[in-house]
């Protein structure tokens, strides 16, 4: 699952100074955290349109508001909780007026060895609560340069957060991304796997090598897009299946998964699984270590699909 | 006034370089950590719980101590290095730093046995805490003090600011701040990134005794501290001017070990300048 590939933020970072010249109203802020995110290479293209605030994520997503009511559009970044927590209030000020703000951050779900302070596993609740923001989670590369050009075509407020490290690539380079409505990785109809973010390059692999042993076909969806989620399309998707085991890095007590779950039950019984961290702050731990703890692995995967399948 | 004696301020300054080597030797097996800011505080942490602070060694969660608070928790390693060297952590598992299973995690887990009364890393948090303990002290007529150690990047957070007011406004004399003065955040100096000078004009302002310091002088530290603890109707702040990875010439005065682990030749290098200090230092 983790490859030697480009991390996310690394294509990140190039994508905005490779194309800050497209959006004259674009600039940058971040908080003392810029060498980690990689807008760095957004402030060595373009220094005038970059602003470090330091270690000040209120000021910084305060600011963007000033930026973005004058015209501007402001793509900030820094630590998803820092950047989603510290600030809240002011983002959700930025949805309360539906202004054109992009978040943008690094280190969503389980950052390794700097641990459970660091950690994001609560940031898609708070972000999920927050009426006209749109919220991407790319599951590899190709996908996070289409969901970058998405949000800076479209106006309003936008959340994206990069989880740690590199993903196996799952699309092709003509990948196009259709916001809001779930992407069929693979057809099936004992069970259907959603994956969110990471989730999503892991339930493809590990439905190649559970079809291939046993004799079950195993659906896989990328779901990308947490919100808003086309209802229908999500719907129709699921027709043809009864189990399902969403894959999130987050706290599933409220998460990616709680909202599925709801959206789906409200038009359809299923049973759903969600695997992800259960009401934990986490720890530190290399990163393969605690995705291992934490039940990200094929064995436990197949756990959990032989017991929802056995019900 | 009580001053440290050459004897007094030999045996720490060999102890302090030990914690430096423990936490050079943690990072380095961990391969991650912050080796920068945590070589740069050591020496304020540990003269304050050896020569400052009121603390039981025998028993860290004694009611009657006086509270640390690290608010810079990036410095985890520093403060593990102390509390092991005070006898509160056992040191074989310094070297567990950041493994999974571990009790030292990245960053301070509030743990009453090891003596860390709050988990930090978020940075900003730890002046707004020790505000309330200062208060609560004072309500509870415990002569109890709270010292919060600060980073200077990390003196960019509001809440910082904040709390600067608060504890001037509620007169809470029984606080100290520490600043780590070292002019380094992550992505430059902190007057690159954001502009932080006349700092201590900021705090005087702000209705804070101010007090000045070289800290890598023990001395005048020391003197610092027994000042602060004088003072009545004002918190005091000491200005600490540190040097970012101090004792280890390749990494001082930079950003490039903030956040980096030494490779195995940076480590052999590191251990062998200290090593050098001390033995200069011993012979003297
Ligand atoms: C709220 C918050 N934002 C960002 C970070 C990431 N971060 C960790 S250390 C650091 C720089 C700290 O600089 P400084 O306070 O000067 O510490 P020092 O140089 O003494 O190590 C940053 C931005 C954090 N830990 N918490």
């Amino acid at each position: 699952m983790l490859m030697n590939e480009k991390l996310l933020r690394d294509a990140f970072g190039d994508f905005l100074a490779q194309n800050g010249d497209h959006y004259p109203e674009l600039v940058v802020l971040d908080a003392d955290l810029s060498s980690s995110t990689r807008t760095n290479r957004f402030a060595q293209r373009f220094p005038r349109k970059f602003f470090n605030f330091g270690i000040a994520e209120q000021n910084m997503m305060g600011a963007a508001i000033g930026f973005a009511i004058s015209g501007k559009m402001p793509v900030v970044s820094g630590f998803s909780i820092f950047t989603t927590g510290r600030a809240w209030e002011f983002i959700r000020l930025i949805c309360h007026d539906n202004l054109n703000v992009k978040i943008i951050t690094t280190h969503g779900g389980l950052v390794g060895e700097d641990g459970s302070t660091h950690n994001a596993l609560e940031d898609l609740s708070l972000m999920g609560t927050l009426p006209n923001i749109s919220i991407l989670i790319p599951s590899d590369i190709i996908e996070l340069k289409e969901m970058l050009k998405c949000a800076l075509n479209s106006n309003g407020p936008f959340y994206i957060r990069l989880p740690r490290g590199s993903f196996q690539t799952i699309h092709n380079p003509h990948f196009k991304l259709h916001m809001g409505s779930p992407e069929i990785l693979k057809e099936g109809k004992d069970i259907c796997l959603i994956g969110i973010g990471s989730g999503a390059s892991l339930a493809s692999t590990a439905a190649e090598i559970i079809e291939r042993d046993r004799k079950i076909s195993i659906k896989v969806i990328n779901l990308s897009t947490i919100k808003p989620i086309n209802v229908p399309t999500l719907i129709s998707a699921l027709k043809n299946v009864n189990k399902i085991i969403i894959i999130e890095e987050h706290n599933t007590y409220c998460g990616a998964g709680s909202i599925l779950t709801r959206i789906i039950s409200e038009h359809t019984p299923k049973l759903i699984k969600v695997l992800g961290i259960e009401d934990s702050f986490g720890e530190s731990g290399s990163r393969v270590k605690l995705l291992e703890k934490y039940g990200f692995t094929l064995q436990n995967l197949l756990i959990q699909m032989n017991k929802i399948l056995d019900r | 006034m009580v001053v440290l004696s050459a004897s007094e301020e030999k045996e720490l300054l060999i102890d302090i370089l030990e914690i430096k080597k423990d936490i050079l030797t943690m990072i380095y097996k961990a391969q991650s950590g912050h080796p920068g800011g945590s070589l740069s505080c050591a020496n304020l942490i540990y003269l304050l719980y050896k020569k400052v602070m009121k603390i039981d060694s025998q028993n860290p969660a004694w009611k009657e101590r006086d509270y640390f608070i690290l608010s810079k928790g990036h410095a985890a390693p520093a403060l593990y290095a102390v509390l092991s060297k005070i006898g509160f952590i056992d040191r074989s598992e310094l070297f567990t730093l950041r493994q999974l299973g571990s009790t030292l995690q990245g960053h301070p887990i509030k743990n009453e046995q090891l003596g860390i009364e709050v988990s930090t890393g978020s940075l900003g948090m730890g002046l707004s805490i020790g505000v309330g303990c200062a208060l609560a002290a004072k309500l509870d007529k415990n002569n109890r003090r709270i010292y919060v150690v600060l980073g200077d990047g990390e003196l960019n957070e509001g809440s910082t600011w904040e709390a600067a007011m608060a504890a001037s406004h509620y007169k809470l004399d029984n606080l100290t701040a520490i600043i780590d003065r070292n002019g380094i955040q992550i992505d430059g100096s902190t007057e690159e990134v954001m502009a932080l000078e006349p700092l201590a004009e900021k705090w005087k302002a702000f209705g804070w005794n101010v007090i000045e310091v070289d800290g890598s002088n023990l001395g005048e530290l020391f003197e610092g501290f027994n000042k602060s603890k004088n003072i009545i109707r004002k918190p005091t702040v000491l200005i600490s001017y540190l040097i970012k990875g101090s004792d280890v010439s390749f990494m001082e005065h930079t950003k490039k070990y903030h956040g980096r682990p030494p490779s195995k030749q940076e480590y052999t290098s590191a251990i062998s300048e200290i090593d050098q200090i001390i033995e200069t230092i011993s012979v003297k």
